[in-house]
């Protein structure tokens, strides 16, 4: 009993003592308190654009019409009411052409140009012809097209700034598909409706084809899987700011490491093995403390998501709605993190080897942990390489409680993977601190 | 106080063997020097003491504890000096010493007036809120020797002391070993200044390779080798070839 009191009372003064430390170092404390605030901010400001899919970006467009018919005024149109799309025919008081749009784009003075090939009206309008006397003749409508044989290669001719993203690409090419197919349709169906309702037929029997209302007959609406009010998975501040407090979290093995090292050189680490009673008692003040740092960290992170971040126009983090696991969850992140940072200090005998490797392993654990693009988008190989990432559990984790409306048990399976994180990491450290006393 | 029996001890990777048989003893109450050459084997002995290093084989016995079997209980007993500043250097003296004084499980006002009674021998009471880092050379020394008295240890051990300390802030830690040894204690000394140690020590053991060169009264060694002083005993003994 007297042993355990002791004992308690060595990690108290243990984490007392690092208190100190921690605050009389107020340029670290700032350091490690608000440079991870300001990098969750400016991660989720600078990663809601490309989060949106562009959406809500405006884009010049470089407008050649070499057309001039029903079909480019139509695709004009539609992309005129969009408000993605700003459609430019002409730049400096000069009218546009093919040759000005390549040089444009790819100077990267404007990121998209689109040329409409002369007789693409025409030739779409042969091909509805075709198809609606095709199909008017095996339903026995009385009126017959104008038709000719098919002319190739009118395709309409897209360029992009040669440093433009894929997914931007994607996008675009998307849009315009979507506008074409639907003007084809339209002309289609129109031609149809006029095969059937020629100067022979009954005119009571006049088919009025409401096209726009019966294209909507199918409707495609993004629906929650989860029982919640808010509108939490489509957001990107949702993944932002939990990925990038998880990030900033890991960094406090900075401190840890170099505390260690420090501790190491100067002889303080020798003068707290001299002192009667078990080291771990030391070790565990020690890890309390940095546990309880990280904590708060990564709440004060977390709080910036919601309050702060609306500021910048961007939505409120939803924290879901299991505060007890989600504490449990931070404690568990921290004092992997914490871990790591024993690991790095233990393997390492200069600040100078650690810090650099230290970071830089954090970047690479959080990119291939899905901190960075979402582990989805990887390759096979990398998304079976992320679980060796501490980092992608964490996220998983919060993923879990933030946006699929996880339960402290069924957090429990991953949280106990994280632990099996930092029993490895302490592991190697004791192994390593055991061979350099030898 | 000190039995040492056929000490060995290679580390990894190392191409020669730290201590090759070494036997030392040493009778309580004495202050005894530790003294050899660069790489004669004195830190790893004293590490071997202290419990930091574990040896390949022979007993080390402190003041009857063994120290493979009775580590913790050796520890109570003794307090080391190490030769680095083993201080928080952001912290002030006071707060460095009353978590050293925590850790050994001191508390309250024991613990604080004990600090303030080293403090004040050691000269550093008007500087108890003074961060390390702005001590000098010397007060480091000094605070750095308080650290390990607080749980009045029966055996000091001081690994250079007085390196790179003034003469005012050495003559303070000589006179304070020498009342510290008065009152009963033993302590165990190495250093490379050989003139203080002939002026503190009662034994010195000499060390080199690994083994026991020489031991005894330090006045009987000087004479019985026809030396001037211990510099001189040193010299004759373990040559005067450069080592590294």
């Amino acid at each position: 009993m007297q042993k355990k009191a002791a004992s308690v009372s060595r990690i108290i003064a243990t984490i007392i003592n690092e208190c100190r430390l921690f605050v009389k170092d107020i340029a670290g404390l700032s350091l490690l308190l608000l440079m991870p605030i300001v990098l969750t901010v400016i991660m989720a400001l600078i990663q809601d654009a490309p989060f949106r899919e562009y959406q809500n970006i405006r884009f010049d467009v470089l407008w050649v019409d070499n057309d001039h018919g029903q079909l480019a005024k139509k695709l004009q149109e539609d992309f005129s009411q969009t408000k993605q799309f700003h459609l430019v025919t002409s730049v400096d008081d000069k009218a546009l052409d093919d040759a000005a749009v390549k040089d444009l784009v790819q100077k990267g003075k404007y990121q998209i140009g689109i040329v409409i090939p002369n007789g693409l009206s025409a030739e779409v309008i042969n091909s509805a012809n075709q198809i609606a006397n095709d199909i008017g003749s095996k339903i026995g409508a009385p009126g017959k097209l104008p038709q000719r044989e098919s002319r190739p290669g009118n395709d309409i001719q897209v360029y992009f700034d040669p440093a433009a993203k894929q997914t931007f690409k994607l996008s675009i090419m998307n849009a315009l598909e979507k506008f074409t197919t639907k003007s084809e349709a339209e002309l289609t169906l129109s031609r149809l409706a006029k095969t059937m309702n020629s100067q022979d037929s009954n005119p009571n029997d006049s088919v009025n084809i409401d096209l726009q209302n019966r294209l909507r007959a199918v409707g495609i609406r993004e629906a929650s899987p989860v029982n919640t009010s808010v509108s939490s998975a489509t957001n990107s501040v949702q993944h932002n700011v939990p990925a990038w407090a998880i990030f900033g979290l890991f960094f406090i093995i900075i401190p840890i490491a170099g505390n260690m090292i420090g501790e190491r050189e100067d002889g303080s680490l020798t003068r707290l093995k001299l002192i009667p009673g078990s080291y771990f008692d030391i070790l565990f003040g020690k890890l309390f403390f940095y546990v309880m740092v990280g904590v708060l960290q990564f709440y004060l992170m977390l709080q910036a998501g919601v309050y702060l971040l609306p500021h910048f126009g961007l939505p409120a983090l939803y924290m879901g709605h299991a505060p007890v696991a989600l504490l449990l969850t931070a404690i568990v992140i921290s004092f992997t993190a914490t871990s790591y940072g024993v690991l790095i200090g233990t393997v390492f005998q200069t600040a100078n080897q650690a810090l650099p490797f230290g970071s830089i392993s954090i970047v690479i654990l959080s990119a291939i942990g899905g901190i960075w693009v979402p582990v989805q988008i990887l390759p096979y190989a990398l998304q079976q390489l992320a679980k060796v990432s501490p980092l992608h559990w964490a996220l998983d984790i919060i993923n879990d409680l933030f946006l699929r409306n996880g339960s402290f048990y069924g957090i429990l399976p991953k949280l106990s993977i994280l632990l099996g994180f930092s029993a490895v990491f302490f592991i190697i450290a004791g192994i390593v601190e055991k061979r350099r006393t030898r | 106080m000190l039995q040492i029996n056929n000490l060995h001890k290679t580390y990894k990777h190392a191409l020669e063997p730290s201590l090759q048989g070494l036997n030392i003893q040493f009778s309580t109450g004495i202050i005894a020097g530790l003294l050899g050459p660069n790489g004669a084997g004195k830190t790893t002995t004293i590490s071997i003491i202290c419990g930091l290093v574990a040896p390949d084989n022979g007993d080390v016995v402190v003041l009857g504890d063994n120290v493979r079997t009775e580590l913790d209980i050796i520890k109570r007993k003794i307090g080391v000096v190490p030769q680095s500043i083993a201080l928080y250097p952001q912290l002030s003296v006071f707060e460095n010493l009353q978590y050293v004084g925590k850790l050994y499980g001191l508390e309250g006002t024991e613990l604080k007036d004990k600090i303030y009674h080293y403090l004040k021998i050691f000269g550093l009471d008007n500087n108890a809120k003074k961060s390390i880092k702005n001590f000098s050379g010397g007060m480091k020394r000094r605070a750095n020797i308080i650290a390990a008295l607080l749980h009045e240890p029966v055996l000091l051990i001081l690994d250079e002391p007085t390196a790179g300390v003034d003469v005012q802030s050495r003559n303070m830690i000589m006179d304070f070993l020498k009342m510290y040894n008065a009152q009963g204690h033993s302590i165990i000394y190495t250093s490379h200044l050989l003139e203080e140690a002939q002026e503190l020590c009662d034994e010195v053991a000499i060390i080199d390779n690994g083994k026991l060169v020489v031991h005894g009264n330090t006045e009987d060694l000087i004479s019985s080798h026809h030396a001037n002083n211990l510099e001189d005993l040193f010299l004759k003994i373990t040559g005067t070839k450069v080592r590294d």
